[in-house]
């Protein structure tokens, strides 16, 4: 089974005034979620967060209304069609009877493959970004409890006289002849899956575009030298490209100097309404969503700037963010945020401003949305970048009703620690190698 | 950018360490115009940073419901930061604190608004207790003749080798402001733009710190000068800032005991206190001399932690020093340079003072670990200043000191300053000390200070204050 982490994005549009009706009924489901954690947890094993809420109708660029819509947003481990199911069977009456206020829903909807069939139907592109790769929701708390029990195994060793003096060799040896002995832990005889074919997979659509320009670049060299008319064709593909990027940024510099209209200041009482849904002790989420800027090419270079994310998903990297998504809504017109972090949006939106480099990796996203910081060739700040991008976040910020966590207690940093000491079991190390890994514990 | 330091209040570019009394007063205005009047009376008074008195100074600091009740107006008043106006102990402020349990506002002997309102605190120094005594009651006659109420008066006394009471060397790593310096370069992390802490000046995101501000119309005297990011305010903030106020208790003998409970004898129970802090009792980072004390570091504070201790196995990454001021190495972020420039953001200057008697002279640990417990309070009265409360002090209180899962920590708080806790979603009372072949962990810790007072204060500059004093 894939262990690759995915998102996944269902929306329809619905009548503005039914907003309210399907806010009471998203926080009553919210509320059974939270006292039925166990039962979520075993009926969608795949899912490690829902963020389900509804969304009012918006302006876009002066006077366009943007629709009011519901959105239910999962982040989820393996294989689409099956995580749809594992929805489908578990949330399948909830999901309709939210999803029963919008038109968009049919009504003929009476069973389990038509309700699979309108998600996949009003499933949207993201462009999608996970911080703990390749964790499916089920090791999580076995990983922890094994690292936690070696933990307490080695603590009492560590009073036996000479023990600290081991070699590390020797402690791995200890640890995994401790593990042999408890039943409980069979499973992690079986190893771990191998992440090759999950890497491959999330590399590939990299690899077949820089295969394809790197082809393109070396058929341009050799139609120099030899004469097929194909060299030359194919060899067109790749300045063609670099052109088709020049003429993109030449016609956003310009939309660029379109007089740059700022959000007005948040309001305390909306930022109260904000902060006060994020008090769980470790995760919290945020959902933030704007029109974009008046401009075509705002809304073609955001989503060229997503369809870029996702070929580049591999490497990124955001602290402290277990999972992150970036969509475009109401033909790219609306720019959709959604991210699960470690404790509170003010220190998490920190993440952001305070680096150089993601500073200027936030602008090829949120430069585009409306009275966020304007910007110069995309990426070159303006003044007062800091304190406008704070802000744009905080007046687009939406209320989620449902929130569905399945874990609560672990940091990206713990999940990543625990995941990195379970995966070293029985595997040759160097000694280097030990001393590393036993800091896991 | 020049500073104008005749505009500014002495505080904000020296801690008078010469003059070894000091005492903060915290009041209660009574009555409008008497409050305007003994603002102005009082202003001639105040010590601008241009002077460096040997024998007393005197700086002032309003609360939001100081400047609220001398009817600054409403512009004014709503330009104020949200943490400023709503106070340390409005309830989403508290969490970010994470004053609850021992911690809480309710347990706390100033600066609860519930118990009673503080409008603004004097701090007077002088040279010695004597010339304290005598300003003291001078400011006590002036504050009565105008119908301002003495709160409280918080005692403060320095502690010898510049230590605090559970017998380290405090104080050490101190931000440098870079208009301050002849010819500056900029050092990430050890040099800063005045605007981190002085309103009215470019901070490091190259951006004037939000201040308070007020509409030209109503400074018809043009007292204050043009708010820098505002073609039609004045700025009220220009050369004040934001003075954060904690006072916090210590438990020596709580602090020592535990140790010793922890340790097979003194020596280590002091090399664990040392793990906990960061620094030897004399102050050498654990860093730079991980297995000994060295005197001749006392004061060192040329090091990282990205090339020299990532893993923890010198200073361990929950260490009090690594939350407060982490340098060059966040574990959650991947290079030097990014750390670095997330660390640069959450500075503060400090300026507080121990208080409360020691329990013993000169403060050696194993000295301390041989007293028997005494009744007596002591502490710190941490003050800082900052031109961002949220960015700066609680960002660092929320996210670096109390997270329990700071650095990929997991039932952490900071050992020496966290608010130590089980309940049932959190556990914040270990602390895991990185060591082959396994890491230890100190167990069920108990608070070793505990919040007793707190507020937050606006300390302004001298055109601002007389604004105040004198606007319609």
């Amino acid at each position: 089974m894939s262990t690759i982490h995915r998102g996944l994005t269902v929306t329809v549009v619905v009548e503005e005034q039914m907003l309210e009706e399907i806010n009471a009924l998203l926080m009553k489901f919210n509320q059974h979620a939270k006292n039925n954690q166990a039962q979520y947890k075993e009926n969608m094993p795949s899912t490690y967060f829902i963020s389900w809420l509804t969304l009012p109708k918006q302006v876009y660029a002066k006077g366009v209304i943007l629709p009011a819509r519901i959105l239910l947003m999962t982040s989820f481990v393996g294989n689409k069609n099956r995580h749809i199911l594992e929805l489908a069977n578990f949330l399948g009456q909830r999901i309709q009877a939210v999803f029963e206020y919008s038109e968009e829903f049919p009504p003929t909807v009476s069973n389990l493959p038509d309700l699979i069939s309108f998600i996949r139907k009003k499933t949207v592109f993201q462009a999608f970004y996970s911080g703990f790769k390749f964790i499916p929701p089920q090791e999580v708390s076995r990983e922890k409890e094994i690292k936690d029990r070696v933990f307490e195994y080695l603590d009492q060793k560590r009073k036996y006289p000479g023990f600290t003096n081991l070699s590390p060799a020797k402690i791995k040896t200890e640890i995994e002849d401790f593990i042999k002995k408890q039943v409980e832990f069979g499973w992690v005889g079986q190893g771990t899956k191998s992440k090759k074919i999950d890497t491959f997979s999330m590399l590939l659509p990299l690899g077949v575009f820089l295969f394809l320009m790197g082809c393109s670049l070396i058929c341009l060299i050799l139609s120099i030298f030899l004469a097929p008319a194909a060299l030359f064709w194919i060899g067109l593909i790749f300045p063609a490209f670099l052109v088709a990027l020049g003429v993109l940024f030449l016609w956003l510099r310009i939309n660029e100097n379109n007089s740059h209209i700022a959000n007005e200041p948040a309001s305390d009482g909306w930022i109260r309404q904000i902060i006060e849904r994020e008090k769980n002790s470790v995760l919290n989420e945020m959902t933030v969503i704007s029109p974009l800027k008046k401009g075509l090419i705002r809304r073609i270079f955001l989503g060229l700037s997503l369809r870029l994310i996702t070929l580049v998903g591999y490497f990124s990297y955001i602290p402290t963010v277990h999972t992150a998504r970036w969509l475009q809504l109401d033909g790219g017109k609306r720019l959709v945020f959604i991210a699960n972090f470690d404790n509170i949006s003010e220190a998490y939106a920190h993440d952001f401003v305070d680096s150089d480099n993601r500073s200027r990796n936030m602008a090829v996203v949120f430069s585009h949305a409306a009275g966020f910081p304007a910007t110069k060739w995309l990426v070159k700040r303006g003044y007062n970048h800091r304190s406008q991008y704070m802000n744009g976040v905080r007046v687009h910020q939406k209320i989620t009703q449902f929130w569905y966590a399945f874990n609560t207690d672990l940091s990206v940093e713990n999940l990543k620690n625990n995941h990195k000491f379970r995966e070293a079991l029985f595997k040759k190390m160097d000694e280097d190698e030990i001393r590393e890994w036993l800091l896991t514990i | 950018m020049t500073l104008e330091l005749n505009d500014m209040q002495g505080l904000l570019i020296r801690g008078f360490g010469n003059l070894l009394g000091a005492q903060y007063i915290l009041l209660r205005f009574s009555d409008v115009a008497l409050g305007k009047q003994y603002v102005n009376e009082l202003l001639p008074s105040i010590t601008p940073a241009t002077d460096k008195p040997s024998d007393n100074a005197v700086q002032i600091a309003f609360t939001y419901a100081g400047f609220s009740f001398l009817q600054l107006p409403s512009e004014g008043l709503a330009s104020f930061s949200r943490e400023f106006r709503e106070g340390m102990t409005e309830s989403h402020r508290q969490f970010i604190l994470g004053d609850r349990g021992e911690n809480a506002p309710e347990n706390w002997a100033w600066g609860n608004p519930a118990q009673e309102e503080i409008h603004l605190m004097l701090i007077i120094y002088s040279k010695d207790s004597e010339t304290l005594a005598e300003k003291l009651l001078f400011e006590k006659t002036r504050a009565d003749k105008f119908g301002v109420v003495e709160l409280h008066s918080l005692p403060t006394g320095l502690l010898r080798d510049h230590k605090e009471h559970f017998g380290f060397r405090d104080d050490i790593s101190r931000p440098i402001i870079e208009e301050l310096v002849d010819n500056p370069v900029r050092q990430e992390g050890v040099t800063f733009p005045a605007g981190e802490f002085i309103m009215g000046y470019k901070n490091l995101y190259d951006e004037f710190a939000p201040a308070p501000h007020l509409p030209v119309i109503l400074d018809p005297e043009n007292i204050l000068p043009k708010a820098p990011d505002f073609a039609d305010k004045k700025d009220f903030g220009k050369n004040g800032t934001y003075l954060v106020f904690r006072q916090m208790e210590q438990d020596v003998f709580g602090f020592w005991d535990y140790l010793k409970s922890q340790g097979k004898d003194k020596e280590e129970a002091i090399r664990l206190a040392s793990k906990m802090v960061g620094r030897w009792p004399d102050g050498s980072p654990l860093t730079l001399t991980p297995d000994k004390p060295d005197p001749a570091m006392s004061t060192s504070n040329a090091f990282g932690f990205w090339k020299e201790d990532k893993a923890g196995l010198k200073c361990p990454i929950g260490a009090h020093i690594r939350r407060t001021n982490p340098r060059d190495h966040l574990v959650t972020e991947r290079t030097q340079k990014d750390s670095l420039e997330m660390a640069a953001k959450h500075r503060m200057i400090r300026k507080g003072r121990p208080y409360g008697v020691p329990v013993t002279e000169p403060l050696q640990p194993t000295e301390i670990m041989d007293l028997p417990r005494d009744n007596e309070k002591r502490g710190l009265h941490f003050l800082c200043l900052v031109t961002d409360i949220r960015r700066q002090f609680e960002f660092v209180q929320n996210n670096w000191v109390n997270f329990h899962k700071f650095g990929g920590l997991e039932h952490d708080a900071d050992p020496i300053i966290g608010n130590h806790y089980k309940s049932d979603t959190v556990i914040s009372d270990e602390f895991s000390i990185p060591e082959y072949p396994i890491r230890r962990k100190l167990k069920d810790m108990p608070n070793f200070t505990v919040i007793k007072g707190g507020s937050y204060f606006f300390f302004p500059g001298l055109r601002a204050l007389h604004y105040l004093a004198t606007h319609e």
